[in-house]
């Protein structure tokens, strides 16, 4: 089905090569996996074998024998960027067109397509903006669907899912992938393991380690497949979690506290809360179904929306928004919006500049946080070339400063890896322990028993229950 | 555009995208070349009647919708009025000299972009996106590439400003999102240009890819789920614009408003 | 390698790219009409951001077409948007970014600095003005009203449309993003071989 021999491939302006001399082949029906840290180019592969590379992306490559199928359906990652019309059906309809299908037997086709991801929606026109992640992942296997394709090629097509969009989507691939061959990239592989029969190993290089039936690599290769990051089943049960974690914290003073806070958009109320308070050394975890105002919530709280209510400072009123600033942290979801220079020691070097700190203590503060968050070598990149976890690290360390004592994350696990989670949660802890206090909004559960001290829900633009989370017991070691 | 904001279905509607176009286009040419005054009231007042009685649109949103044009209407006329040539003086105080020449020069200016903003509006508020890019590459033989490039992005528009939003409230956290100065401004436009295009960028790469690996190519044969066609509709638009650029042009020859038929 | 002509890619980062700006120019006009009453023309020092499109467009692809079609499609962008120029916008879009495109043509599409795409702004501003000529009567005016007219529109472009559009792009290209956007040349295939 499909057969490389001796690949090369090197991006424009890269110092090195992604792939040296590589070589494999995939037989028909094989359900093979590909593995490796990321950076190692799995996704270029990937796109090599659909031939996306190089009809579509001219990448400079040449391959001693290049034997890939004719018809693949590729499933992307982003699930705002497949998408090329406004409506579900004129979408599916755009796939139909390219294949010449009369229009009069579009619309059974469409709904036929739509079946079989079980996308039940109202109404075929409807938006593709109102769809949860889930539903649009679905809706591009669907489209992929009608091209009958040989080869599925799936693109971490869960990476920026939540857990339940991750469980569907799965379940609806599993389902038309049956009797296909089927080549997957992924990061989050609980789902994936027993679906696959094959995976393909790969180091930082790019090099092939390992090649073979899915449990033979993956009991031999264990301990190099968690050193990658690699979202594997148990990685959770493998983990040792700081000792500190869920532990009271003893000075617990009132930081923030807030009265009948409401939050808007346009004109509408979206977030309502009666009041709220928040303790030194507290890790509030947020969680909700999506849309049901977590963010809103965090966004009231630092005033980034109009909103209405008191808000009292370690019990003294507001006097202004900037103020707010000083107190508060704020982490986005997505790290290059909060970036404001060209560099990453610039990055880091901005807040304590903007205070007018002398420029030695500001180089002291900047070589400290290099240090703490393992970016030295990255210093005079820009900070949008760094690694997803690197731009996660960088967001934190940049945003928070001395003076604050509260710091808010919308979802700052979301997309990144094992390895950097568990680096980022130990980071919060530790800051915790230094008598801050923590809210985030998260959709791991995992993380909610683990680290939290008290947890939010929030349901329809209202605080639905406050209630301390009982800390979980450290198990050491756990099956390893 | 779609403008959230309710409205019915008229003819105006159904009337072809592309024959909107080859009829709205030459409008622009033809109305370039009119230097008479009173041609152009008449046309203003015929095809603001056309617009208002035929958009579809409640009577309280279009004149909304009109209220900036009143705006630019005097805008417009005003430097032509205060600097521009002419012999009989109205009004001389420093650097400003009103003339009658000058004067209705610039109202005859006025007049001129207000009807632009008119077909302009007119077209805007009666076409959808979608279907005015299938009519091009059914009727006009627009290449898809560039057709579905349009809907693409048209499609992103609404991610794009949602985005805009979030880098604004991202910097103002940073406290990055005020400037001093000439300098620091354009520091600032770049501070949110960056994030922006490059996500844009990005974004607009993985389309076109997906887009490729949805089996689109660029030849013409391809079957459309929207079937656009010329109708009746296309005839009576037609008529209409006829009739209201003829009457309204020997009308103004019969029943000048100002005496003036050349303002050059 | 690469083929002739415009791939799917180019035409649609192009176009997104533009309509980003197309938005811009339609927040462009209350702007320009808030300042235009003043009279003495200084709004035509902010005319030149209705060719930055061109210039940065051209600069990010490097490949011919893309300034003229960017130019467009920020045109049909702000149209769509509710201009309140309306369908003349098209018209301006269209010859200004021909004029653009000339510019780039001239050196080959084999530059790419502050030079050419100041010059290209230069471009854009005699389309702008010709346009203006038969449009707006603008040979009527006072000649030192004109002076002023015609000379802030070519300052202004050549600040807006040439130098700042030419360091947005550097600011760009250090993000890397850009990267996948240049056409590959004949020493990227060959370092395959080292």
């Amino acid at each position: 089905m499909i057969h490389i021999e001796q690949l090369r491939l090197k991006f424009p302006g890269a110092e090195k090569r992604l792939f040296t001399d590589v070589s494999l082949s995939i037989q028909k029906g094989e359900k093979v996996l590909l593995l490796g840290p990321s950076g190692c180019g799995k996704s270029t592969l990937l796109q090599v074998m659909a031939g996306i590379i190089p009809r579509s992306l001219d990448v400079p490559m040449k391959a001693k024998k290049l034997h890939i199928p004719k018809r693949v359906g590729y499933v992307f990652q982003d699930p705002d960027a497949q998408f090329c019309m406004p409506y579900v059906d004129e979408e599916m309809a755009f796939v139909l067109e390219n294949l010449g299908v009369p229009r009069e037997e579009m619309n059974e086709k469409i709904a036929h397509m739509l079946q079989r991801v079980r996308l039940r929606l109202p109404h075929v026109h409807v938006p593709i903006q109102t769809l949860s992640g889930g539903m649009k992942q679905r809706l591009a296997i669907a489209s992929v669907l009608a091209l009958e394709p040989d080869v599925l090629c799936l693109d971490e097509p869960t990476a920026l899912l939540d857990e339940e969009g991750t469980k569907t989507v799965w379940e609806t691939l599993k389902e038309v992938a049956e009797d296909r061959t089927v080549v997957i990239v992924e990061h989050k592989i609980d789902h994936v393991l027993d679906f696959v029969e094959r995976i393909i190993l790969f180091n930082e290089h790019g090099d092939i380690i390992a090649d073979g039936p899915t449990h033979v690599v993956f009991s031999t290769y264990r301990s190099f497949i968690a050193e990658q990051g690699i979202w594997y089943p148990n990685v959770w049960e493998t983990y040792e979690k700081p000792k500190t974690a869920q532990q009271p914290y003893a000075q617990a003073d009132v930081l923030l506290h807030v009265q009948s806070l409401r939050g808007f958009r346009q004109k509408e109320e979206k977030i309502a809360i009666d009041q709220l308070t928040i303790y030194a050394g507290e890790w509030i975890a947020v969680t909700g179904e999506n849309g049901a105002g977590k963010s809103t919530l965090l966004q009231s709280l630092m005033k980034l929306i109009r909103t209405e209510g008191d808000m009292y400072w370690q019990q003294q009123p507001l006097a202004n928004d900037e103020l707010l600033y000083d107190h508060i942290a704020f982490v986005f979801q997505n790290p290059e919006f909060q970036f404001v220079t060209n560099r990453v020691d610039d990055e880091l070097a901005y807040a304590s500049r903007l205070e007018k700190r002398p420029e030695h203590e500001v180089d002291d503060e900047v070589e400290r946080l290099l240090e703490r968050f393992h970016l030295n070598e990255q210093r005079y990149l820009h900070p949008y070339q760094l690694s997803v976890g690197q731009k996660r690290r960088l967001s934190v360390a940049a945003s928070v400063t001395d003076s604050h004592r509260l710091l808010l994350l919308d979802e700052p696990t979301f997309g990144q890896d094992a390895k950097n989670t568990f680096a980022l949660l130990e980071w919060l802890e530790a800051y915790r322990q230094q008598g801050k206090a923590i809210v985030m909004v998260t959709h791991d559960e995992r993380i909610v028993s683990e680290f939290a001290t008290r947890r939010w829900i929030i349901e329809n633009g209202k605080l639905v229950a406050d209630e301390p989370v009982a800390p979980r017991m450290f198990v050491r070691g756990g099956i390893g | 555009m779609r403008w959230n904001i309710e409205y019915k279905e008229t003819w105006l509607h159904q009337a072809n995208p592309t024959a909107k176009l080859l009829l709205f286009l030459p409008m622009f040419v033809v109305i370039v070349f009119v230097h008479n005054p009173n041609v152009l009231i008449n046309w203003t007042i015929g095809f603001t009647v056309l617009f208002m009685l035929f958009s579809g649109y409640r009577m309280k949103h279009v004149l909304l919708l009109f209220m900036p044009f009143l705006f630019i209407f005097i805008s417009t006329s005003s430097s032509m009025i205060l600097f521009g040539k002419g012999e009989t003086t109205w009004f001389r105080w420093g650097l400003v000299h009103i003339t009658e020449e000058s004067f209705y020069r610039g109202v005859h200016l006025g007049f001129r972009t207000l009807l632009f903003a008119i077909f302009g509006l007119m077209f805007a508020l009666t076409t959808k996106p979608v279907l005015l890019f299938y009519s091009l590459m059914q009727q006009a033989k627009l290449k898809p590439k560039y057709a579905y490039s349009f809907l693409a992005a048209v499609r992103l528009l609404p991610i794009m400003l949602e985005e805009f939003q979030t880098v604004h409230q991202a910097l103002k956290v940073r406290r990055a999102a005020k400037a001093k100065g000439f300098r620091g401004k354009l520091e600032l436009v770049k501070r949110y240009a960056i994030p922006l295009l490059s996500q844009s960028i990005r974004r607009a790469q993985r389309i076109a890819v997906s887009m490729e690996a949805k089996g689109f190519t660029n030849e013409r044969t391809r079957t459309f789920y929207y079937e656009v066609t010329f109708g009746k509709y296309d005839v009576y638009l037609f008529v209409v614009m006829f009739v209201i650029v003829v009457v309204g042009y020997y009308m103004a020859d019969a029943f000048p408003y100002v005496a003036i038929k050349d303002v050059r | 390698m690469q083929k002739k002509g415009l791939k799917l890619t180019d035409v649609l980062t192009t176009v997104v790219i533009a309509i980003v700006f197309g938005i811009v120019y339609k927040v462009w006009g209350p702007l320009y009409y808030a300042v235009k009453p003043l009279g003495l023309h200084l709004d035509q020092l902010i005319y030149g951001m209705w060719f930055i499109a061109a210039t940065v467009a051209y600069l990010l692809i490097r490949k011919p077409g893309v300034a003229l079609l960017a130019e467009v499609a920020a045109a049909s962008g702000e149209f769509l948007a509710g201009s309140e120029w309306g369908l003349e916008v098209l018209f301006y879009g269209f010859v200004q970014g021909l004029f653009a495109e000339l510019v780039f043509a001239a050196f080959r599409y084999k530059r790419f600095d502050v030079a050419v795409v100041s010059l290209a702004a230069v471009g854009s501003t005699i389309a702008s003005l010709v346009l203006d000529f038969y449009k707006g009567y603008i040979d009527q005016l006072a000649w030192w009203n004109l002076t002023l007219f015609i000379g802030a529109r070519f300052v202004g472009a050549i600040i807006i449309a040439g130098v700042f559009a030419y360091s947005l792009v550097k600011a760009l290209e250090a993000t890397g993003v850009t990267q996948l956007l240049r056409p590959t040349t004949k020493e990227d295939y060959d370092s395959l071989d080292k």
